[in-house]
């Protein structure tokens, strides 16, 4: 199921939200439980076994660890539990992709399995494991409670696409947490802006993309292929974000607190800024489960940037598997190293607005590769943003007209002057201003403007037989 | 008192979250959209085997967006916030201040280089004079209207290539000329993808000399305004509502001769009416079935014209309300609908005929894949 549909805003959330309510403390862990399976189901009816087999894997490993005093022991089951989880997550997004290599350079002929890629493997992999590593570096205690560990794991609002919620980041409130109509209701704040970004910005903008995109590249204007990867620099970001934000929300909804995911990233002044504000939870997974047992920056200049390639390959590789999204990975790790090689100090000294635009074409053009599936294509784009076959034609002006409040909208939503204006709107405290209700009136509006878009996503005449 | 913005915040989402499905479960389904013209979703039911298969599933989602409260006017308000926006196209359809117009795209030439030398194999293999009428369509006609840079293919030049490429044995018949200089006149529909009988009239005032009559003058028609309230397929794509309805109207000559029978075949059996006319399609949504009724495989129609003038057309819903004006002039018309005819040889005997004529619109010429089968 996914948040921004009619049957999970009109359906699945109040049944679950007046459940979880009305029942006493002691069920509420086994209707987030039921409900949770109930939602991964509904998208992955039969691979759902795969999370639950996951799940119990590092529940057992958890505990082995906790028990037993051999150190030896503990590594053999953290390593166990890390190949189980990893097995799958590579059997399912990896296989395929390997023999392709195997078979392009050795010339056989193994036939690629046709596997489907269970929804959310990649979030819960990295989420179950960040368990058993703790566990092991006993930085969390040990979670007895099979059902509360499933609860964890199987937690809808954070299970299918981020943020990828570390079990530190919830242990307390898995056993206990608090909720009232004032926490709910900054949950809402959340939850509706982001069904608004998702919903109202991203599908928007992506329709821009979606259009450009199947283009021929050779054909279109410089501004078209601009305008087209802005769109989609736009639309990954709202879409990513907003799903993000609605995790937040739905979380505090039911009492928890879980990280941000992202802090304005498209106005970071350099490229190793951009990842801290960028998918907050995956580059802070990488650090600590990978960059910092490698030895991170402590043991001199040139495994430091091993260290780095490792990590950068990694995270490309985790988007897909594909060359794309790891060549995607490698640009990020070479810029980060030539920031850190001194560039950085250039930057800091550079006005505000250089540095920015600089870090903002760098990602953009970091897209195109990310979303164009091969190579020559991905450079065949390049070249129509840079020497494309006119600067601008008629086609470009047309799609600027239809899409220049929308752009606008984009980039008042991604900065921070949006959310510096909504903080204005929430400190006002005195109820005879005017601009009191100003923030609920908007909610009100936004969640009526996402059901029709919702709605409308469904319309579908049939026009061709009877007309 | 600090927090009272987030209580309302979470009372007013709980009452939406809550309302609206409940109302949506109590309220009465329809089994059938006529607006959208396709059955919607029955309940589905669950069973372990839906359930792994996610039919289920998936049918929740069309059930519940099918019959969601209100579901039009959410879809229609949708609509008037993208073009708020300033978007100009919505589903293929362009808004303009006085009508809808269809987005025309760049055609496929190898399709419609199939369609052309198999009329022209067919005009080569029967002994019988062949015509070729390629209407334009009101994007062809009004494209001017849009806003400047819109994307839009030039239409006339579609058809040109058409007529082009056409045997000398064919007879082209070219009539966006005349339908250009009279685009003051109300000849297309102004929410619907089809002309209007005066449009149709129009192109028919050409044919009918092309084909050696002449044609009756306008004033010699009696026009019944059978319904003002026709919102066509443009509508239905669209659902923008401020444009206004159009008016289905009924030529009829009184001192002409008359329809004896009018035969539809569907397919599997023939029913013979006495009328062209079927005013049943006046009361609901697809007014413009009216004319000729639904498109069928074969209709022939018969009139007491004494004559030995026959003619066999091959149309799209274009020929429907043109059809009617030849009725003058010919003592049988048979029309088919080579969207539901395999083979046409298994209706007709070309060589009873005196003449034939194609009949299109330009985009269902440069989309449809059934024209070729006249070939064989």
């Amino acid at each position: 199921m996914v948040f921004s549909s009619l049957t999970f805003m009109y359906y699945f959330l109040p049944i679950v939200l007046i459940t979880y309510m009305i029942s006493p403390p002691k069920l509420k862990n086994l209707i987030l439980l039921v409900s949770g399976l109930i939602f991964y189901a509904w998208g992955e009816p039969v691979y759902i076994i795969i999370m639950i087999i996951s799940s119990f894997v590092d529940y057992y490993a958890g505990i082995i660890i906790g028990k037993t005093k051999s150190k030896k022991r503990q590594k053999r089951t953290l390593i166990f539990s890390m190949v189980v989880d990893l097995g799958f997550l590579f059997f399912f997004k990896y296989s395929g992709f390997l023999i392709r290599i195997v078979n392009t350079c050795l010339k056989t002929d193994f036939t690629e399995p046709d596997l489907p890629l269970p929804i959310g493997i990649s979030f819960y992999t990295f989420q179950s494991m960040s368990y058993t590593i703790d566990v092991y570096l006993k930085k969390v205690n040990v979670q007895k409670n099979f059902l509360n560990y499933v609860t964890y794991v199987s937690l809808f609002p954070q299970l299918v696409a981020g943020p990828i919620v570390r079990y530190e980041d919830v242990e307390n409130e898995i056993n206990t947490r608090k909720v009232n109509a004032d926490i709910v209701g900054e949950g809402v704040g959340y939850f509706v802006k982001g069904l608004s970004k998702k919903v109202l910005l991203a599908n928007n903008i992506g329709m821009l993309w979606t259009e450009i995109k199947a283009m021929d590249y050779s054909q279109i204007s410089v501004v078209t292929a601009w305008l087209g990867i802005l769109a989609f620099t736009f639309q990954i970001y709202f879409d990513f974000s907003g799903y993000s934000d609605m995790a937040v929300g739905l979380g505090k909804m039911f009492g928890f607190n879980f990280p941000g995911n992202f802090n304005h990233p498209y106005q970071s002044k350099s490229i190793s800024e951009f990842w801290r504000r960028w998918h907050i939870t995956l580059g802070s997974w990488f650090r600590s489960y990978v960059y910092i047992p490698l030895g991170g920056n402590r043991n001199g200049k040139y495994k430091t940037y091993r260290n780095l390639v490792i990590v950068w390959f990694l995270t490309g590789l985790w988007h897909g598997a594909s060359i794309n999204f790891i060549f995607w990975g490698l640009f990020y790790g070479a810029l980060i190293i030539i920031e850190r090689l001194g560039f950085r100090k250039i930057l800091e000294k550079l006005p505000p607005f250089v540095s920015t635009t600089y870090t903002f074409i760098l990602v953009v053009i970091g897209w195109v590769f990310f979303d164009i599936a091969t190579m020559p294509e991905a450079i065949s784009y390049l070249k129509a943003m840079f020497a494309g076959r006119d600067f601008c034609d008629s086609y470009s002006l047309y799609q600027i007209k239809s899409y220049a409040i929308i752009f606008i909208l984009c980039i008042f939503a991604s900065t921070d002057m949006w959310s510096k204006f909504t903080h204005k709107l929430e400190n006002v405290k005195k109820m005879r201003n005017p601009y009191y209700y100003s923030i609920v009136i908007t909610q009100i509006i936004l969640i009526l403007m996402c059901t029709c878009y919702l709605v409308d996503a469904t319309y579908n005449p049939f026009l061709y037989f009877r007309f | 008192m600090k927090n009272k913005q987030k209580r309302i915040s979470t009372l007013i989402f709980f009452i939406i979250i809550i309302i609206l499905p409940l109302i949506t479960t109590f309220s009465k389904k329809k089994s059938f959209s006529e607006t959208e013209n396709r059955p919607l979703q029955e309940k589905p039911s669950l069973s372990i085997e839906s359930w792994f298969d996610k039919s289920f599933m998936n049918q929740s989602e069309s059930y519940v967006a099918d019959h969601f409260t209100g579901r039009i006017k959410w879809i229609s308000s949708k609509i008037n916030m993208e073009l708020m926006l300033g978007k100009t196209n919505l589903n293929d359809v362009y808004i303009t201040d006085s009508r809808m117009l269809e987005k025309i795209t760049q055609p496929d030439y190898s399709v419609i280089d199939k369609s052309i030398s198999a009329i022209n194999d067919f005009a080569n293999s029967n002994n019988v004079p062949v015509f070729v009428m390629m209407s334009p369509t009101s994007a062809g006609i009004y494209s001017e209207t849009l806003p400047e840079n819109t994307p839009q293919i030039n239409q006339r030049e579609i058809i040109n290539y058409i007529y082009k490429n056409l045997d000398t044995k064919v007879s082209a018949v070219d009539v966006y000329d005349l339908l250009y200089a009279m685009k003051d006149d109300y000849i297309y529909y102004r929410t619907d993808h089809h002309w209007t009988s005066l449009g149709a009239y129009y192109a028919y005032s050409v044919a009918i000399q092309k084909l050696g009559f002449t044609s009756i003058a306008y004033s010699k028609y009696n026009i019944e305004h059978a319904s003002n309230n026709f919102l066509g397929t443009y509508y239905s794509k669209t659902l923008y509502d401020k444009i206004q309805s159009d008016t289905i109207d009924i030529y009829s000559y009184n001192d002409g001769d008359t329809v004896v029978s009018c035969t539809v075949d569907n397919g599997i059996e023939k029913k013979e009416y006495n009328d062209i006319y079927f005013r049943d399609f006046l009361k609901g949504k697809d007014k413009y079935s009216t004319y000729l009724g639904t498109n069928q495989p074969e209709v022939v129609i018969k009139t007491n014209l004494e004559s030995d003038k026959k003619i066999l057309i091959f149309k799209d819903s274009y020929g429907n309300s043109f059809i009617p004006f030849l009725t003058q002039h010919y003592n049988q018309i048979t029309v088919l609908d080579m969207r539901y005819v395999k083979d046409y040889k298994e209706y007709v005997n070309v060589s009873d005929y005196s003449q034939v004529l194609f009949l299109y619109n330009s985009t269902t010429f440069c989309e449809d894949e059934n024209i070729k089968k006249i070939a064989y």
